[in-house]
């Protein structure tokens, strides 16, 4: 962006940006369409290879003087090409906005993403980080047959929680309220920041309308409150461990009764770390870092963590609250619970009877070829047992309740 | 040069800068006798222009010049120079002479057969280091705080709405 006191004039750069094909420049030729001449310039496609986009479209607009500056936006396509993929990095220096257009047919959902991950590292190479730049995504070509709902276009591309639109450029439809949103959203910043200030320090992104933050519980364990975000988030993990699926919204899918299950057991974890604190068993730095360093190994690069954190609408908080909370589960289990190490100690006659009871699962292979599996088996058996019978003491000592009704 | 204040996105010339700027302009015109001179930020935005330039397309121009010199750049890299600074294009009538001003800003000098490319190049070199100094001092005031007009966003929001009626 420009600020020009000596010619009163604001000038912004706004760059549309999205898979090839998806309708960029459909919506320039509209605005060029729309709009009366003294407002624009010309519109330019720098384009050599048959009619598409090779460069970058261009189309100054010239909004004339509001509140005694000359606005002026500057709007650019890129090609989506994948074999232009440093013209679409030059395109974005300097964007104060973008406007990603998204191609709604079913096919294209992989299109869009990959196209919204490439923005994402365009941007950070310019130390521009996708979630605080204004952006604004248009749902384009709602009026295909194959157009997926809104609704499932949300969950699965706007990853980076941006505003929305819809839009059918090619009728020209949407194509103006996408561009004012992000103008508003770009010159909304002027009044919200220092100029000197840090990127990171921007206003935070304004979002769809959500309804103001109440905190709602599902249960109290003595002192500590469990709220549903919390829960929902551990309903969340773990339907992800059993079923590998990728979706913020799989927690949904339990019943009333597998939560409550799971309630139970976040329950016990609770009553373990208030006993452990008691005990004065805490996490160390380290021990904290190491768990964590641990996790982020899943993820090549920062970028990749910062786009799962937002997907699962998680912040480093959570991770790192999360991370103490196992650091100190894994302590009070392996250490602290009276002898349960010595209690694990098992007998023969364990074994055998054990055998006995499951022959079945080891296929009719002699007592001695799974001698090592049985031993493993008895023991986790018995460690569980003796957890089971541990919380069973701590739920007896305390004060919980559970709000059925904020379960589901 | 690797300031934080580069990534700074919201560019800002005030009065006096442009003041300043658009003398060394005039000045330049006369030395070097070329046809029009524009300043541009690298982001494609125009600064101030001077000289016959009523029937250019300024804006266009301005992101056109910014957008190749973006594009030399990555040619510059893999021939492992970080940046040519200067570029020249030679037409039939007119040529055009671009070079980096600091690390933000970028001149386009359009000029004919009234003067040559030796004679550009000469008087460029000299115009640079002196807009340099000027970006020097601008750049150090950047922190400035500049609020628009309350409302300002809604209006521009209406004004467009108001663009896409006529
Ligand atoms: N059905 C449909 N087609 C569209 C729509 N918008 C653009 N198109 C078509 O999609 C094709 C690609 O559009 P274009 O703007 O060139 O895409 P770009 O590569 O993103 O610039 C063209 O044939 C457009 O007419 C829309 O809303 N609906």
């Amino acid at each position: 962006m420009q600020i020009n006191y000596a010619r009163k004039e604001i000038s912004c750069k706004l760059v549309y940006y999205g898979p090839g094909m998806s309708g960029k420049t459909t919506n320039l030729e509209i605005i060029h369409e729309k709009v009366p001449d003294q407002h624009k310039g010309e519109m330019t496609s720098i384009a050599t290879e048959g009619d598409r986009t090779l460069f970058f479209d261009f189309l100054p607009l010239d909004l004339g003087q509001v509140r005694g500056m000359t606005t002026k936006f500057q709007l650019y396509t890129v090609p989506g090409q994948v074999y232009y993929a440093s013209t679409r990095k030059l395109v974005l220096q300097g964007a104060d906005g973008v406007i990603f257009v998204a191609d709604s047919s079913a096919d294209k959902i992989e299109e869009n993403l990959e196209s919204l991950r490439d923005l994402q590292a365009n941007l950070a190479e310019y130390g521009v980080n996708i979630e605080q730049i204004p952006l604004v995504i248009q749902w384009n070509k709602r009026d295909l047959p194959n157009a997926l709902p809104v609704e499932e276009l949300e969950k699965k591309v706007n990853l980076f929680n941006a505003v929305t639109t819809e839009a059918v450029a090619a009728m020209g439809e949407g194509v103006l309220s996408t561009l004012k949103i992000a103008a508003g959203l770009i010159l909304d910043r002027l009044n919200a920041k220092e100029p000197g200030a840090a990127p990171s320090a921007a206003a935070p992104r304004p979002v769809k309308a959500e309804e103001p933050k109440k905190e709602i519980f599902v249960a109290r364990v003595n002192a500590d409150m469990i709220s549903k975000t919390y829960f929902n988030q551990y309903c969340q993990t773990q339907y992800r461990l059993s079923s590998r699926t990728d979706d913020v919204e799989d927690f949904k899918k339990f019943s009333v009764d597998e939560k409550k299950r799971l309630l139970e057991s976040l329950l016990n974890h609770a009553l373990l770390l208030q006993d452990a604190k008691k005990r004065g068993v805490a996490a160390t730095k380290e021990e904290i870092g190491k768990q964590l360093s641990v996790f982020a190994r899943r993820f090549t690069k920062k970028e990749e963590l910062d786009a799962y954190l937002v997907r699962r609408k998680l912040s480093m908080d959570n991770l790192t609250n999360e991370a103490t909370k196992n650091v100190i589960i894994a302590k009070m289990i392996s250490d602290v619970i009276p002898d349960l190490s010595d209690r694990v100690k098992i007998t023969e006659a364990e074994v055998k009877e054990y055998y006995a009871n499951h022959k079945d699962r080891f296929d009719g292979k002699p007592i001695g070829e799974v001698k090592d599996e049985l031993v493993a088996r008895v023991k986790a058996k018995r460690k569980k047992s003796l957890l089971d019978e541990f919380f069973q003491i701590l739920r007896e000592q305390a004060a919980i309740e559970v709000f059925e009704q904020n379960l589901s | 040069m690797k300031d934080e204040q580069l990534r700074e996105k919201r560019l800002v010339y005030y009065q006096e800068d442009v003041e300043q700027i658009e003398k060394l302009l005039q000045e330049f015109l006369k030395l070097s006798n070329a046809k029009a001179i524009f300043l541009i930020d690298k982001e494609g935005h125009l600064v101030s222009q001077e000289g016959a330039t009523e029937t250019m397309h300024t804006e266009t121009l301005s992101a056109l010049v910014a957008g190749s010199f973006a594009a030399t750049k990555e040619m510059a890299r893999m021939l492992g120079e970080s940046e040519f600074s200067v570029m020249f294009h030679q037409g039939k009538r007119d040529h055009i002479h671009i070079s980096l001003v600091s690390d933000r800003a970028i001149s386009a000098i359009v000029f004919d057969e009234q003067t040559t490319v030796g004679m550009v190049n000469l008087y460029a070199k000299e115009l640079i280091v002196k807009l340099e100094k000027i970006f020097s001092v601008a750049s150090k005031r950047i922190n400035q705080e500049h609020k628009m007009e309350e409302g300002y966003s809604e209006s521009v929001q209406d004004r467009l709405d108001d663009m896409f009626k006529e």
